[in-house]
């Protein structure tokens, strides 16, 4: 009798843990449509800083690292954290064995090597970062070796972004210039692409995993979809209907002002909240916003509350917060942030605009786009609160593609409006290269942030930051207007998708019913 | 006739030399950089710099001129900045979708448009005329895009009819593709056919009273065969001129049709180009279409000498 309680007792853990286990793991299957903002403008995530480059081609192609749900550099091709010598110097990085790419090749050191030194040559974020590196070399078939001529802390965000990426490629197609070999390690691989029509992606069936759980970018990527489709929708208007007739298992950047309508249709409404930052980028090089005091005074007249309200209609959607990170995230401080003020002060702006001698003879230019119709609302209100204090103002919208060509010209603007999401490294934003329209160039500039990308501890950083917020605020380079929410819509039975700022489908699954 | 062809040839190159001029030098003079675009905006300056460099974009106007009236001359229009193929390709690729709406729209339009317009001008000043000459005018007023939005929010949201964009996924058969089509070339044809009924009422109007139609009727003819026999056939010329028009319209592109609808045609090769900047897609594209319209022009006037031998050019 024992023994045959002793049987059942058995069998109904088997049963018990089979079950939990089939409860527990998704099923596999499935194809989503992914409704994007258009057509990337490449596939090589290398040669683009572009969002919409990342969102599509991180599924393809992978990094040594990328960042966890707390945006804390995590390996992801590495095998582990880099063992990072004590002059900070060398950079050794061990791989991860068994890795293969898309064509059956396995990923080995030379592979890495080659990848990085095109991305040194290619990418604007690895030319950032050739200033810094003297030498990458292939230690053995699994190890690679950086070496730096000062430290330099960006290093590992910089490996680990996804946009102007450090993506690992097989060497013989390194030297492809523009890439036409869309050959990566990703969990799903290119099938097929009709431009403005679809970018087919496919599981890809040689992928390996890394163990554990998902975590943020970083840790497990399962492969549960047989397919990821990104299709172009770029009229916002269409998107939202889309997102409501539930034509699609994700739409990727909606109006937030569509938050009731997609709400009541067919799939979920989706906020990321906060997703980025508005900012009014100062011309420092040259025209009025040369003089410091010029900018202080902008500083002071503009009034972000009402800004973000005519820009987003709600506060659900946005949140008026001075600090360049916000709460949440490891680099939130209120440090040197008192100069922001929600409402404005228009006194306090007269007097600067007087005690800097403007005359009013000299309009300040605002240079606007309606392709993102937020920056162009911004620029509406913020024309009024500097006109009250003073200004005479000229706004020069015109669309995007003549923005990005005009702001590299200082003698065409005074002030230029555009967004970010927040980075997960501070001193990849715009304004910390010299070189970034805006041309912010100081000593405390070069002091604080020279610090701070100096610093390898990440405790030592965090307080570090605080000086270049600091700094930011006292020399005004750029003027961030707040906090804003992103809105995207899923299909209800489509899990597995974290908000992100570049969503990622690799975990995604299709709920049983 | 030959003379005449030549003739109209002969004038079709000079026009096809403006058009490759004037497009290239527009394009040349708006502002916007595509290495801008490419690189997305955390480029620096020498990034964009250097891209331009390889784009060649960096030559004089006129280099840049010379090399692209050298690629004209040999068919050849470049190759996309961002599509990665060359602009023919690109073209070849979206003629489908722009080519089946232009059928339909057209179908769609003249279908509605013809009996129309010749009842209203066979009614004239009838409850039928109004209300036709009501609803031609508020047609011809209202956007299509506008009209396709309505569509989209009725048809594929309320119903569940169609799918609210696009043109299919990987593996869909061209039927299934049509299915994508409705809508727009509803939206279109709607529009379309306000133009073409007002042009068939006026042109009707202009020979219902003439002699040989009341000859017609003196003889004892049907009223039917008189008005579609003897009369439309002599109304003929200026509607046939319209619906060519209006077919080298949409041959180019319904431009913000095609975009809202999502829709990989012409129309929407050239906006995003446009927006991109990929100036060998704009001015390839920009081309065909010109060279289109102007075809479409050339049969048009050849359609006149067949249909009216007193025609001369």
């Amino acid at each position: 009798m024992k023994r045959i309680v002793q049987v059942f007792a058995s069998l109904t853990a088997v049963l018990w843990s089979a079950t939990s286990l089939a409860i527990a793991e998704p099923a596999t299957g499935g194809v989503i449509d992914v409704a994007t903002i258009g057509e990337p403008p490449t596939l090589d995530p290398m040669a683009s800083t572009a969002d919409l480059v990342g969102i599509v081609t991180q599924h393809m192609f992978e990094t040594l690292y990328t960042f966890d749900a707390e945006w804390g550099v995590t390996p992801l091709l590495a095998a582990d954290m880099p063992q990072i010598s004590a002059d900070g110097l060398t950079y050794t990085i061990p791989l991860r064995a068994g890795v293969k790419f898309h064509d059956g090749n396995p990923m080995t050191s030379a592979d890495v090597v080659a990848s990085l030194e095109r991305w040194m040559k290619v990418a604007t974020r690895g030319k950032q970062a050739a200033e810094t590196i003297t030498g990458v070399e292939a230690v053995d078939d699994s190890t690679v070796k950086i070496t730096l001529s000062k430290p330099f802390a960006p290093l590992l965000s910089l490996l680990s972004l996804n946009n102007a990426a450090a993506i690992i490629i097989p060497a013989a197609n390194a030297a492809e210039e523009p890439l036409a070999t869309f050959v990566g390690t990703g969990p799903y691989m290119l099938k097929e692409r009709k431009p403005d029509q679809f970018i087919q992606l496919v599981r890809f069936d040689g992928y390996v995993s890394r163990d554990g759980e998902p975590d943020g970018y970083g840790g497990a990527r399962k492969q549960y979809l047989d397919e990821i489709r990104f299709v172009p929708v770029p009229d916002p208007n269409t998107r939202v209907e889309g997102a409501v007739a539930g034509q699609f298992a994700y739409v990727d950047q909606l109006p937030v002002e569509s938050f009731e309508r997609v709400s009541g249709g067919k799939t979920e409404a989706i906020l990321l909240k906060p997703f980025g930052w508005p900012v009014f980028v100062m011309n420092t090089k040259e025209g009025l916003n040369s003089d410091i005091r010029i900018r202080k005074a902008i500083q002071a007249a503009l009034a972000p509350e009402d800004m973000l309200l005519a820009a987003f209609g709600s506060t659900d959607f946005f949140s008026v917060d001075g600090a360049m990170y916000p709460e949440g995230y490891a680099w939130h401080t209120e440090a040197g942030t008192e100069p922001y003020k929600p409402a404005g002060d228009t006194e306090a702006a007269a007097a600067l605009l007087k005690e800097a001698g403007y005359d009013g003879s000299k309009p300040l230019r605002i240079l606007t786009s309606r392709q993102y119709e937020f920056h162009y609302k911004m620029a509406q209100v913020a024309a009024e609160y500097l006109k009250a204090a003073g200004f005479q103002v000229q706004m020069d919208v015109v669309e995007w593609a003549t923005l990005t060509k005009n702001r590299a010209d200082p003698a065409l603007w005074d002030i230029y409006i555009t967004h970010s999401p927040f980075l997960p490294e501070p001193s990849l934003t715009g304004i910390m290269s010299d070189a970034s329209p805006g041309w912010w160039v100081s000593d405390t500039k070069h002091a604080v942030l020279g610090a701070f990308n100096a610093e390898a501890d990440p405790a030592k950083r965090v307080l570090l930051w605080a000086d270049v917020q600091k700094a930011i605020y006292d020399e005004v380079p750029a003027y961030k207007v707040g906090n804003f929410n992103a809105l995207a819509a899923q299909a209800p039975d489509l899990e597995g998708v974290a908000p992100a700022p570049w969503p990622y489908f690799w975990n995604a699954y299709f709920e049983k019913k | 006739m030959l003379r005449a062809a030549l003739n109209r040839l002969f004038g079709m190159l000079v026009v096809m030399a403006l058009v490759v001029t004037v497009v290239f030098v527009i394009v040349r003079v708006t502002p916007g950089d595509p290495a801008a675009v490419m690189l997305g905006p955390d480029a620096s300056a020498e990034d964009i710099e250097q891209l331009r460099e390889k784009l060649g974009l960096n030559g004089t106007i006129l280099e840049q001129f010379a090399n692209y009236v050298a690629g004209v001359l040999r068919a050849d229009f470049g190759q996309s900045i961002f599509l990665g193929q060359p602009v023919t390709q690109a073209l070849m690729d979206r003629a489908e979708p722009t080519f089946f709406l232009t059928i339909f729209s057209l179908l769609i339009a003249t279908v509605i448009a013809l009996p129309v317009g010749i009842l209203s001008a066979y009614w004239r000043g009838s409850m039928f005329d109004q209300a036709a000459t009501a609803l031609a005018m508020f047609a011809a007023s209202v956007p299509s895009f506008w009209l396709g939005l309505l569509f989209i929010q009725f048809f594929a949201v309320h119903l569940g009819w169609f799918a609210t964009s696009g043109y299919g996924g990987p593996g869909t058969t061209l039927f299934e593709r049509l299915h994508y089509l409705v809508l727009p070339a509803f939206a279109l044809g709607l529009v379309s056919s306000a133009l073409i009924t007002r042009f068939t009422r006026a042109s009707m109007l202009d020979v219902l009273n003439d002699d040989y139609v009341r000859t017609a009727r003196s003889k004892g003819m049907s009223e039917w065969r008189v008005v579609l026999k003897h009369a439309l056939k002599n109304a003929l010329i200026p509607i046939l001129t319209v619906i060519g028009l209006t077919a080298a319209l949409l041959i180019s592109g319904a431009v913000v049709t095609e975009t809202v609808f999502g829709l990989p045609g012409v129309g929407n090769l050239v906006v995003s180009a446009v927006l991109r900047r990929d100036y060998p897609v704009i001015q390839g594209a920009l081309l065909v279409i010109a060279g289109l319209y102007v075809l479409v022009n050339f049969g048009i006037d050849m359609l006149y000498l067949l249909i009216d031998p007193r025609v001369r050019y």
